[in-house]
């Protein structure tokens, strides 16, 4: 008990601020990618979802392929890939930040696909028989019809999906990119803090996360209130 | 109007429709009658090509659907009202109505939605404008579909059996707008049971079984005096 409180003892001022200065810039960075990161995913999602529901081949199969590889592989490794086994074999360097949000949209958009491509196939088929039925094209039903439902549905687990994301962000620490885990990490070597530190870390995170299953949550209810089916 | 040639459709080695002819005159209402399972709907889903015909040809206002087809633009002429009404539940009655002739019509917004709240005071709805599906009844969101139809403008109207989802006290309200329509001219096929439409409203009967028409007459005809052995037992049950 009283090394605890000796330890509490040697916490100063000054030390808190400048470190929570620090942690909150990772923090933002965090934000940051995981928000570049999770929209070009719902892009990538969303055309490799549809490219998944296509009645061709040729669509299909790369659609599955990707899909698979991207979610039977940890996103630890392909970080790796990118960052340093595509450089040495293109002979160039790469930027850690470019990797980090290569690697991390690429990682998104495969899930994401998935959730899209059950929230276009829970639509009932006579909504898109509806929007066939009075003329309009195959993209015009799915852009007006299919989709704006599709995702309404989805938004939960599109919320699940950028929580994920915004916690496996902290994988691309690992190549030196500066978010909320990496400037712990760093804050630590120099201080040798580690407990406050990580568990500021972790509060962070998990302001963060709880902050936006709030939002989802808010969200989800106001989309649904006025599109109950039938 | 409607011309189908020898239509056949196979589910695998399932024949739902076994070669069927058929011709339908412009301002024609023809009620399509038989037992679940026979094909009608089927036969009404070919004409629109929500489901492509095995073999044979349908030709609509003159015009041979083949794989060149713009199948949109006919589908443009084919107004279709469904079962299940099929309204887009993430749009209000308004936007329902407008989508398609805005989108494939290239209307300007205020010309859809002028000619929307006409129909909508048509089918009796003109105080639902700003509602979604999910706050009308059954029969109400029945109307807005036929008025969503409608709005297309379209030359043949096809109902595959629009009163079957309904509850009972319903039905009328839906079944008097399509009376209404069919006294306005509109080219219809209906697919449906209720007998007492098909009476009161259809210049002819067609009454079709696994995949064929058996009979092809006036209603008073078909009613009173059906020639096909298959056809006085299907009445039989339901009358």
């Amino acid at each position: 008990m009283n090394s605890i409180i000796e330890y509490f003892q040697t916490i100063d001022v000054q030390f808190v601020e400048s470190t929570a200065k620090l942690l909150l810039l990772g923090a933002l960075v965090t934000l940051k990618i995981t928000l570049v990161a999770v929209s070009c995913g719902v892009l990538i999602g969303l055309f490799v979802g549809i490219a998944e529901l296509s009645n061709y081949k040729l669509l299909r199969f790369p659609a599955k392929i990707y899909v698979d590889i991207i979610r039977g592989t940890p996103l630890l490794v392909q970080i790796f890939i990118i960052y340093f086994a595509l450089p040495s074999i293109l002979g160039t360097r790469i930027e850690p930040y470019i990797a980090a949000v290569v690697a991390c949209s690429i990682n998104s958009g495969a899930y994401v696909a998935e959730i899209f491509r059950a929230g276009i196939q829970s639509i009932d088929k006579g909504q898109f028989e509806a929007g066939r039925s009075l003329g309009l094209t195959w993209s015009q039903t799915m852009s007006k019809i299919v989709i704006p439902q599709a995702f309404r549905r989805t938004i939960p687990q599109l919320g699940n999906e950028f929580i994920a994301m915004l916690k496996d962000s902290s994988l691309v620490s690992v190549i030196g990119f500066e978010e909320l885990t990496r400037k712990g990490q760093l804050i630590i070597a120099a201080t040798y803090r580690s407990f406050e530190i990580w568990t500021a870390v972790a509060i962070i995170y998990l302001i963060m996360t709880l902050t936006i299953s709030q939002f989802v949550a808010y969200l989800e209810k106001k989309y649904n209130s006025d599109t109950r089916r039938k | 109007m409607i011309v189908i040639k020898d239509l056949h459709k196979n589910y695998g080695s399932n024949q739902i429709l076994r070669g069927i002819d058929l011709r339908v005159k412009k301002s024609e209402v023809v009620v399509v009658i038989g037992p679940s399972g026979s094909g009608k709907s089927t036969l009404l889903r070919c004409v629109n090509y929500l489901e492509v015909p095995s073999s044979g040809t349908i030709t609509i206002n003159g015009e041979t659907i083949t794989r060149s087809t713009n199948i949109n633009k006919i589908r443009a002429e084919v107004g279709m009202v469904f079962q299940h009404f099929n309204l887009f539940p993430h749009m209000t009655v308004l936007d329902n109505i407008t989508v398609a002739p805005i989108s494939v019509r290239k209307k300007s917004r205020e010309e859809a939605e002028k000619k929307a709240m006409e129909l909508l005071v048509r089918v009796g709805l003109g105080d639902k404008a700003k509602a979604y599906p999910s706050q009308l009844s059954g029969g109400q969101q029945q109307r807005v579909a036929i008025a969503r139809a409608l709005a297309m403008e379209p030359q043949v109207m096809l109902f595959d059996e629009p009163t079957s989802a309904l509850d009972p006290e319903m039905v009328n309200e839906v079944l008097d707008v399509m009376k209404d329509l069919a006294q306005s001219g509109m080219t219809m096929m209906c697919v449906t049971h209720e007998m007492g439409f098909a009476k009161q409203v259809a210049d002819r009967v067609l009454f079709v079984d696994q995949g064929k028409i058996l009979e092809d007459t006036n209603p008073e005809e078909l009613f009173s005096n059906p020639k096909h052995e298959r056809t006085k037992e299907f009445l039989a049950k339901i009358l």
